[in-house]
């Protein structure tokens, strides 16, 4: 910084307003004007570990995943599947497990291949590699939101919209089921206080509700559109009980082998 | 504290942001989203985390824009916002899931604002982004979290 810059710097500070605020309350015009964008509205897996991370000490490191997705020509189960490894990207930054991310990076450029979005995500991919050799942990959270976010461009740009909705229900699901896990194996308030997020659930239903008729009664995403619904009553109070944890927990962990391959689909 | 003197840096950066050459020579909703960037990137040497993803758009006088967000109890945000010229002053508000206001901290320097919160709660919040003065500009919204 040049010695202009510094001074220039003390006169804006010295300016500067910074101070607590409210307003008065939103008109209900105003509630009905409010706006939804994926990009923004659907927080990343990355937030959600990081509130887990403030509530208890988690042992990422025995929740990395095991195993790949499971073999199928189902776009909408691929894309549910890359939902969920950008999940898991995000246990393996919080381990500081760079071999594990590395693998993952190797996992999401394997499904985008099969979805033919991999020429984004290529360059993507390389970066991934080298910030975990470099043990960047922080540009591998921007970075793994930044691939899942080139995905899904290109999945618009492709005419394929419905597969970005499957994406961040992947992730999601997977988030959930981890956080409800560790939550329901050792219960706190705090730690239950984060998985009060009905909107989400809302927003991911109505975005099912929007696919054309033959993908969303699709067997998969029956099953899960089912298992959300049922789901919303759980993550309703501002403190979910044990009880409803563990229910929640049940639930994300079956959809998460469903989408997985891990469990029969019916 | 911490906050208080990422608020002071804050001008800096955005006055850094407004001396790039680059900013005539790229369409103005990527300016808008350089200049939040930049804004945003104070905070991450304080260990705030960028989201990559971002909230584009047009605001004009009178017509302030609306966007849910959901944010998790504890973890603390900050959500920045910029808007180029004829934008001359913009505002970040934040409202509960009922539309009430929550205290929050604020931050404003002409075309770009920030707004503080650390909600007690997690779930849905809506964020108001208003343009107090100037005339019809792009904008771009962005968040950082730790």
């Amino acid at each position: 910084m040049t010695r202009t810059a510094h001074v220039f710097f003390l006169i804006s500070a010295a300016a500067a307003f910074a101070g607590i605020s409210a307003h008065g309350s939103m008109t209900k015009e105003e509630l009905a004007s409010v706006e939804k964008l994926d990009a923004v509205t659907i927080p990343m897996p990355g937030e959600f570990f990081t509130a887990m991370g403030k509530v208890g000490q988690p042992a990422w490191g025995q929740h990395l995943r095991s195993g790949s997705p499971g073999l199928t020509d189902s776009r909408s189960m691929i894309a549910l599947g890359l939902g969920t490894l950008v999940a898991d990207g995000y246990v393996a930054v919080e381990a500081q497990d760079g071999q594990a991310i590395k693998n993952i990076g190797k996992e999401i450029l394997a499904l985008a291949k099969k979805l033919n979005v991999s020429q984004s995500v290529l360059g993507r991919s390389n970066s991934i590699a080298d910030f975990a050799d470099n043990n960047d942990w922080n540009a591998l959270r921007e970075e793994l939101e930044a691939t899942q976010n080139e995905v899904k461009l290109d999945m618009v740009d492709q005419k394929d919209d419905r597969l970005v909705t499957l994406v961040s229900l992947g992730a999601w699901i997977r988030g959930v089921d981890l956080v409800s896990g560790m939550v329901s194996a050792e219960y706190s308030p705090e730690g239950a206080k984060l998985l009060r997020q009905p909107a989400i659930i809302e927003y991911l239903l109505s975005q099912i509700d929007g696919l054309p008729e033959a993908a969303r009664n699709q067997v998969p995403l029956l099953e899960i559109r089912t298992a959300l619904a049922a789901s919303l009553p759980l993550v309703e109070p501002e403190v979910p009980s044990a009880e409803q944890v563990a229910q929640l927990h049940t639930s994300m962990k079956g959809l998460f082998d469903l989408i997985n391959g891990s469990a029969p689909t019916p | 504290m911490k906050a208080f003197f990422l608020i002071l840096l804050l001008p800096l950066c955005a006055a850094m942001a407004q001396d790039a050459p680059v900013a005539e020579e790229v369409p103005s909703d990527i300016s808008a989203r350089s200049l939040a960037l930049e804004l945003a990137g104070a905070f991450t040497n304080d260990g705030y985390r960028l989201r990559d993803g971002f909230w584009p758009g047009e605001i004009e006088s009178g017509r302030p824009r609306y966007l849910e967000v959901n944010l998790f109890a504890g973890n603390e945000y900050w959500f920045c916002a910029a808007a180029t010229p004829p934008a001359r002053k913009l505002s970040v508000s934040v409202f509960d899931a009922a539309g009430k206001p929550v205290e929050f901290q604020s931050y404003g320097d002409g075309g770009s604002a920030a707004a503080g919160f650390e909600p007690e709660f997690s779930g849905k919040y809506f964020l108001k982004l208003d343009l107090l003065e100037g005339e019809k500009s792009p904008f771009c919204l962005i968040y950082a979290y730790k």
